[in-house]
């Protein structure tokens, strides 16, 4: 049981991070109704953003948020208007290829532009180890839980005290109700989208530091984004934070008892099993999914 | 007979075009044209009639390619019987997913079956001792029918066109058939067609383990004529993708949408491919990035898909004529 604390540990650093990627994926799903397949590019976009800023100008990840928040919030205004809104009332099908369609045009602009070669972001916190009862780890993981934590009570406090926040859980719960008190759906879509995009951009960058980076990077996450944000419920912010350190304990343990080969495997098998038996998540309600999807 | 008009002058034009184009690179285009159509004929199956979306669809065609070539490598026994192997394995998993769209709709389907695909991925490139892992199986060239070794272009085209008749007229049959209707009250209103008696869990179920039968037959001709499985390639998302992306623009749910489809893309691939190869590496992923833009577009303004589309243009055009 030496190992404890250095799982216990990495649990919860890996589960801030996830908590991040999965509340913009989370929110997204929950107000707009569209399940967004192309969530990872954004993160993969962000994570180039912090390589090339580190390359070119020797930008830390950490002092480029300042410019990441507002750009991928503006990023995902402008995909919001030339993609999402003409489908948003759209079946699920136009939904989940229109997604699907973003997502392999964005991984292939990287392709093109910046070759399919795994690159890494080495600032000087990644080489300062720290140990705490014999757990180890390093600078960047504590500044990107601490940020990624930092950014998700900020959302969280957004959508509970804030007048934008009880509009958008209001079109949330009841999209015409919402129309017929006078609320601009159309705004609140594309709020919830461009915070969902901020959210995951900032992510990228903040993970550069601990992950390589190429053009498919994201689909790994949004993967176990999804995984975290099923395990939660669709839409249910407290339950995907729940749900971050969920996987985030399944990974870190996996690849401790079973090796980290074969990790993905048991996360998979956890996905599908909880689709199949609690496809509402483990604290929303039961058939909550066929009405909401 | 109209209604196979289309039909006819595709696979006709297929079935010529070796007679007197002998040129090898026309030849490959043709076979991957014929087999790209066919495999997305076998989503259409699960993802167009009996609207059962999925985006796990390389797993069968895996399981397909990866039956073939180690029934080949490790037992020496023929490709046909790999072939087999893998269409009865691909069933049983076709009838779990089946079985798991009872419970799961629209995007959580579509989830469930990409993770499917990527535990499969897994199991491919780690378990070194079965699969050979991530360096891949090639598969040994034999000559003969019965070890499925053409050293012609023009056999393989035949081959490949038997079987993209077979896919097409399965789908056919989907369209025509008592079970086609059925299946059709359960896409649209399945609870409506529940109403009528129709028994739609196993309707949904049987539709998927027919579609992954297919795609599991079609990947392991596949992995004969290729000669190479690489379990990123054979599992990938992007394979999964580019199955549904053929029949979405050809038109989801029409017999001859996913070969028009297939027509277009795997041409429109072939062409950049051919002139961007010698300029960067990289350019290469051009193509994808219109295939991307394309399915945006496609889904959003013509849903139907081009043959849907023209369909309706036609058949406008001829109510008009007669009036």
């Amino acid at each position: 049981m030496t190992a404890l604390p250095q799982l216990l540990v990495s649990t919860v650093l890996l589960g801030g991070i996830y908590a991040l990627i999965a509340v913009g994926l989370t929110l997204i799903f929950g107000i707009m109704r569209v399940v967004n397949f192309a969530h990872g590019e954004f993160l993969m976009l962000g994570m180039y953003l912090a390589f090339w800023s580190f390359t070119l100008w020797g930008l830390d990840p950490y002092f480029l948020l300042v410019i990441a928040v507002p750009l991928f919030f503006a990023i995902g205004l402008g995909v919001y208007a030339l993609v999402m809104r003409g489908v948003i009332h759209a079946s699920h099908n136009v939904q989940i290829f229109t997604t699907v369609g973003l997502s392999t045009a964005l991984q292939n602009v990287a392709l093109v532009f910046w070759t399919g070669d795994f690159r890494f972001v080495r600032p000087w916190e990644s080489s300062i180890v720290i140990r705490i009862f014999g757990a180890a780890f390093n600078l960047s993981q504590v500044i990107a839980f601490a940020v990624a934590l930092l950014f998700t009570l900020a959302l969280f406090a957004f959508m509970k005290w804030t007048h934008a926040g009880r509009v958008m859980r209001a079109t949330a719960q009841d999209g015409e109700a919402a129309t017929l008190m006078g609320i601009d759906t159309d705004r609140v879509y594309r709020l919830a989208f461009a915070i969902g995009i901020a959210c995951v951009g900032v992510a990228g960058v903040l993970i550069s530091p601990l992950y390589s980076v190429y053009p498919t990077a994201g689909l790994q996450f949004v993967l176990l984004a999804y995984v975290v944000v099923v395990l939660g419920g669709l839409g249910d912010m407290v339950g995907a934070l729940l749900g971050s350190l969920i996987v985030a304990a399944v990974e870190v343990i996996g690849s401790y008892v079973f090796g980290s080969a074969w990790k993905e495997v048991i996360y998979f098998v956890l996905f599908i099993a909880v689709l199949v038996f609690r496809p509402a998540g483990l604290l929303g309600q039961r058939g909550a999914e066929a009405l909401g999807v | 007979m109209r209604r196979h008009a289309l039909a006819a002058f595709v696979f006709g034009a297929s079935a010529a075009a070796p007679l007197a184009i002998r040129d090898g690179f026309f030849l490959d285009s043709l076979i991957l044209i014929l087999m790209w159509g066919a495999v997305s004929g076998a989503w259409n199956v699960a993802g167009g009639y009996a609207g059962q979306v999925s985006l796990g669809h390389s797993a069968f065609f895996g399981i397909g390619a990866y039956s073939a070539a180690l029934m080949a490598t490790r037992w020496n026994a023929s490709p046909w019987l790999g072939m087999l192997v893998g269409a009865v394995v691909a069933t049983g998993a076709g009838l779990i997913i089946g079985y798991l769209s009872n419970r799961l709709k629209g995007p959580y389907f579509a989830l469930a079956t990409i993770a499917f695909s990527q535990v499969l991925l897994i199991v491919a490139s780690r378990w070194r001792g079965f699969t050979a892992g991530s360096e891949g199986v090639p598969v040994p060239f034999r000559p003969g029918f019965w070890t499925l070794g053409f050293a012609s272009k023009v056999s393989w085209v035949y081959l490949i066109l038997c079987l993209a008749l077979a896919v097409y007229l399965v789908q056919v049959y989907l369209e025509r058939s008592r079970i086609g209707y059925r299946l059709a009250g359960v896409r649209e209103d399945e609870d409506a067609a529940e109403a009528l008696g129709i028994p739609s869990r196993r309707l949904k179920v049987m539709a998927v383990a027919a579609s992954a039968a297919l795609t599991s037959v079609c990947g392991s001709l596949w992995a004969q004529y290729v000669g190479f499985v690489d379990p990123f390639y054979v599992f990938s998302v992007d394979l999964s993708i580019r199955f549904s992306l053929n029949a979405i623009i050809g038109g989801v749910g029409t017999a001859m949408g996913p070969f028009i489809g297939s027509i277009l893309i795997t041409s429109l691939e072939t062409f950049l491919r051919a002139s961007f190869s010698d300029v960067r590496g990289g350019l290469v992923g051009i193509y994808l990035i219109i295939y991307g833009c394309l399915l945006i577009v496609v889904v959003r303004f013509i849903p139907q898909g081009l043959v849907g589309w023209f369909g309706q243009r036609f058949r406008a055009m001829r109510l008009h004529a007669r009036a």
